[in-house]
């Protein structure tokens, strides 16, 4: 069993890596300054501030280094930082544990913040001795917790929200996806040492990922004012460093020093993949459920010609979480967004081999829990509507005709269809 | 007189108690073994149409919390997605080791048993089907007659159908009709005779289900909630009958459990039972033992017991379903009205065999059970519907239950194996119930849609019977006039187990009687022994 030792577990970051290797199987021993009572894991006394030698267990395997001074009023100052991370390089070497250090896109020699001097420096620590550093984009996700909290919290509160020019670009992650990439370079035995780079490939505008917290994390809109950087440089310069730091603008200003990082080859090297932004910032972490709504909503908007409840849809979610395998059935976009269009898939020979029956169960849930509900009544049985005979054959004659016009369209249509769905079930 | 009790009866369903009652009210001691399930899903509180406007927790009683309906998707009967009846089927074949092979096999451990479930379709068999019988016509006339004032049949009519469905005169009045049903009857009144000429005939059905109040039950009041839970007491369930046994001192219940095994020791037999899946095990003494577990479980029982690996004939009725289009009800307003069945048919076919059946409203059925059949889009099925079903009835039909070739045996581990299929005459029989459907309703006024014609699946009719058929010299496995298996002294079935013949109506009645019948011989018996 890999024994790995973490400092700053009980963070961000660090309380989802523990999670991680725990269910992984890995032996977890918590390091930090206050005691944690953990179930599966143990826990030593670590603190950046403390001129003491740290006394590893003999049989560390690995050593993440996760702990950070982030709060600006304690008496660490910028060298205690970096002569504590030697202090636990030195005891990883006596251990003979490999050294991981978590830390920033913003390191660099000249970077604007300490922030990102420090970590520049602790970077040539761990070099050194030949250990692995990790530099993540924006970490999002999870719990509301560092960066990402504040984050949330900002856009939650502010009706308006800056948007700087020129933008910056950010590079997300999700916490549990760095959580992973930290635990494949633990566990990989042949992992060249070196800096490796973990964030979204594609960078976004800081106002997007904004945007996306609006919409995915918390389901609001928000409106955006233009905030010229040069304006923000100016006021920080004037402000001084201890006023800086204390209203945390010098964040502010390592966002608008962000150099793009290349990530593909080192996630590659991983074999890791990032969850999407849209997904990850789901409070359960993937948008799983989501899907399945969407699913569930096209096809019950289909058989109820209308929209269903809320309640529907989320029996519809249970319903193939408890019975079937709860992931979606990867619907080609345009019935989901124009559910009417089903009825080219809904009966006929060859759609039963295409389409399996799974397709036509996730038909019968839907159909059976829209017509149990009092919309549904009315749908199916025309409670509470007029009746009589005209409109009992007004009924009937509207029924063949869309019939025999969806089955016209689906000769049509036939070569295209199956193209379009073979296509969508392979990129499973 | 050492044994703990005088007869042990397992199962409570409609041969249990009618065979317990008499063993009671005689003053033996009796001790009832049955599966104690209970119902766990609360009926609508209203009318189902009422409930379908208004109920935003309707799919509770309609799909279910754990969504019974869905994983019940390919049952063969909307029955049996019913959320608030899952508990009569459940865990019968698992916990009595019976398994299927392209047969359904379908049974309870229910408290009352399958009667919680049942289309309370009641009938006597006729003069001739009696004959069949290995005892006087007499000794079952009597015990119809008990048993039809005791569970209450509503139906009474000197229709076409009197004769068919037996003695009336202990009936109550016809549950009332609805519109549809009125006027097919209507129109065959102004045609029966050159329908009769045909073979057909149609009349009210005959059913244990009130139209009058019986002590705390009470009487039909067109809820349209058969199918999903009818909290009236209206259709009879044997069930009901629990209540008044349990005020004998002499009568004691052991709910939670199935027999396990039957052993014959000094003081008579004595039967083991476990509760479901492996639980805690206990033996009983008695000197007699009677079998009403259902045909499946009781047949497993007797064949282990005799330690009989040869397979056995079982009978089962042929099934199919169909649905009629009135066109001059179309249109017809939705009403509340009684979910089973209104009208019943008889019709003959060729050598001298008859079909049964009846009709019942669309209304109380989810539309789901039919847009999924029918060959459209189900987006337009709704449609088709919504517009046509108000003005339809759907219909069942049985064929007799030597046609199906079915088998029972018991396996290396002693599990009961059920298989067959259709015997070669029920597809041509099929076809021509069929066409003689279509011809009678044609004539009064009802077209029997064409694709709506549906033969059911071997063992949906779930009337499985004639394992351990009664004989007048029973061979090795049969049973005597009075239901004691050959080789088992004491030992006694009294339920579709021992019927000789299954015809196409319905046989709850007769199984009834018949347990009854025997109940009442035993306990004679046993009395002129004491003294």
């Amino acid at each position: 069993m890999i024994k790995v030792v973490i400092t700053g577990a009980s963070g961000y970051i660090g309380s989802r890596l523990t999670s991680l290797a725990i269910e992984r199987g890995l032996d977890v021993v918590m390091a930090s300054r206050q005691q944690q009572a953990h179930p599966r894991a143990s826990w030593l006394y670590f603190d950046l501030a403390s001129r003491e030698v740290i006394d590893l267990p003999a049989d560390t395997d690995v050593v993440v280094h996760l702990a950070a001074n982030t709060t600006a009023s304690n008496s660490l100052d910028d060298d205690g930082e970096v002569a504590a991370a030697q202090r636990l390089i030195r005891a990883a070497q006596q251990a003979g544990a490999k050294f991981i250090f978590l830390s920033s896109q913003t390191a660099r020699v000249d970077a604007p913040t300490a922030y990102g001097r420090i970590k520049w420096r602790i970077e040539q620590e761990a070099l050194a001795v030949e250990g692995w550093v990790v530099r993540p984009g924006q970490v999002y996700g999870g719990e509301l917790r560092g960066l990402y909290g504040t984050l949330v919290r900002a856009v939650q509160k502010l009706p308006l929200l800056p948007a700087f020019m020129p933008a910056p670009f950010v590079q997300p992650i999700h916490v549990d996806d760095l959580a992973e990439g930290l635990l494949r370079i633990a566990e990989r035995g042949a992992l060249n040492s070196g800096v490796y780079c973990l964030g979204s490939s594609v960078p976004i505008s800081f106002s997007s990922f904004l945007a996306e917290i609006a919409k995915s994390r918390l389901r609001c809109r928000r409106s955006y004012f233009p905030v010229p950087v040069v304006v923000i440089n100016l006021f920080v310069a004037l402000l001084g460093e201890p006023w800086r730091t204390r209203l945390g603008l010098d964040r502010l200003r390592s966002l608008f020093d962000l150099p793009v990082m290349t990530t593909a080859a080192d996630l590659d090297q991983l074999g890791l993949s990032l969850r999407p932004l849209m997904a990850g910032l789901h409070p359960s972490g993937d948008d799983r459920r989501r899907r399945l709504l969407r699913e569930g909503k096209a096809l019950a908007a289909y058989v109820l010609k209308g929209q269903p409840s809320n309640g529907m849809l989320r029996r519809y979610v249970r319903a193939v979480e408890c019975s079937r395998d709860g992931r979606e059935l990867r619907l080609p976009g345009i019935f989901l967004s124009y559910p009417i269009v089903l009825s080219l898939l809904d009966k006929g020979s060859w759609l039963e081999a295409t389409m399996g029956e799974e397709f036509f169960w996730r038909m019968d849930a839907a159909t059976m829990l829209a017509e149990a509900t009092p919309t549904g009544a009315g749908r199916f049985l025309g409670s509470g509507q007029r009746h009589g005979s005209v409109t009992s054959m007004l009924s009937i004659a509207n029924a063949l005709a869309g019939e025999v016009f969806w089955r016209l369209v689906r000769v049509f249509v036939s070569p295209m269809l199956r193209h379009c769905l073979t296509r969508a079930k392979g990129g499973g | 007189m050492t044994a703990d009790f005088e007869v042990i009866v397992v199962g409570s369903g409609p041969a249990g108690v009618s065979t317990a009652i008499p063993l009671v009210e005689g003053g033996l001691r009796v001790l009832m073994v049955d599966g104690g399930k209970g119902p766990g899903v609360p009926p609508p509180k209203v009318d189902f149409l009422s409930a379908r406007a208004g109920d935003a927790e309707q799919w509770k009683w309609m799909v279910g919390k754990d969504f019974h309906a869905l994983n019940m998707r390919d049952a063969v009967s909307p029955k049996l997605r019913a959320p608030s009846q899952a508990y009569v089927f459940d865990g019968f074949a698992r916990d009595n080791q019976i398994y299927e092979e392209g047969f359904r096999a379908i049974g309870s451990l229910a408290r009352g048993g399958l009667s919680n479930a049942w289309g309370c379709g009641v009938a006597q068999l006729s003069s001739d089907e009696l004959a069949e019988l290995p005892f006087a016509a007499s000794e079952m006339r009597a015990s119809y007659a008990r048993v039809s004032q005791r569970i209450g049949i509503s139906g009474r009519n000197d229709d076409d159908m009197a004769d068919y469905f037996g003695n009336d005169k202990f009936l109550q009045s016809p549950i009332p009709m609805d519109e549809l049903h009125t006027r097919l009857l209507h129109q065959y009144e102004k045609r029966r005779v050159k329908l009769r000429a045909h073979g057909f005939k149609l009349g009210r059905s005959r059913l244990a289900a009130l139209s009058a109040d019986v002590s705390d039950r009470q009487a039909c009041n067109l809820s349209g909630n058969c199918l999903f839970g009818c909290s009236r007491g209206t259709l009879y369930s044997a069930m009901h009958d629990l209540p008044s046994l349990r005020k004998h001192a002499n009568f004691t219940e052991l709910s939670g459990f199935l027999v396990d095994g039957l052993n014959r020791d000094n003081d008579g037999w004595r039967v083991t039972v476990k509760t479901g899946g492996h639980g805690e095990r206990r033996s009983f003494s008695a000197d007699k033992v009677i079998l009403a577990a259902g045909t499946l479980a009781t047949t497993r029982l007797v064949l282990n017991a005799l330690n009989q690996r040869q397979s056995l004939p079982m009978l089962s009725n042929p099934t199919a379903a169909f649905m009629l289009w009135l066109p001059s009800m179309l249109g017809a307003k939705r009403l509340p009205g009684f979910g089973l069945g209104q009208l019943s048919f008889a019709t003959d076919l060729r050598d001298g065999i008859s079909a049964f059946g009846s009709t019942f409203s669309t209304t109380g059925i989810l539309i789901s059970e039919f847009t999924r059949h029918i060959p459209m889009s189900r987006r337009y099925g709704v449609d088709l519907s919504k517009g046509l079903l108000s003005s339809c009835v759907v219909g069942n039909l049985f064929l007799p239950g030597q046609l199906t070739n079915a088998r029972v045996r018991i396996d290396g581990g002693g599990s009961l194996i059920v298989s067959g299929a259709y015997g070669d005459s029920v597809a041509p029989l099929m076809d021509e119930a069929r066409k003689k459907l279509r011809k009678a309703y044609w004539s009064i006024g009802a077209l029997l849609l064409p694709s709506s014609y549906t033969v059911g699946i071997p063992g949906g009719d779930i009337h499985y019977a004639g394992t351990l058929p009664m004989r007048d010299k029973p061979a090795l496995g049969e049973t005597s006039p009075f239901g004691e298996v050959k080789g088992m002294d004491g030992v006694y079935v009294v339920d579709g187990a021992c019927l000789p013949t299954l015809p196409a109506k319905s046989h709850t009645l007769t199984i009834m009687a018949n347990a009854d019948r025997i109940g009442r011989a035993i306990a004679t018996n046993l009395r002129k022994n004491c003294f």
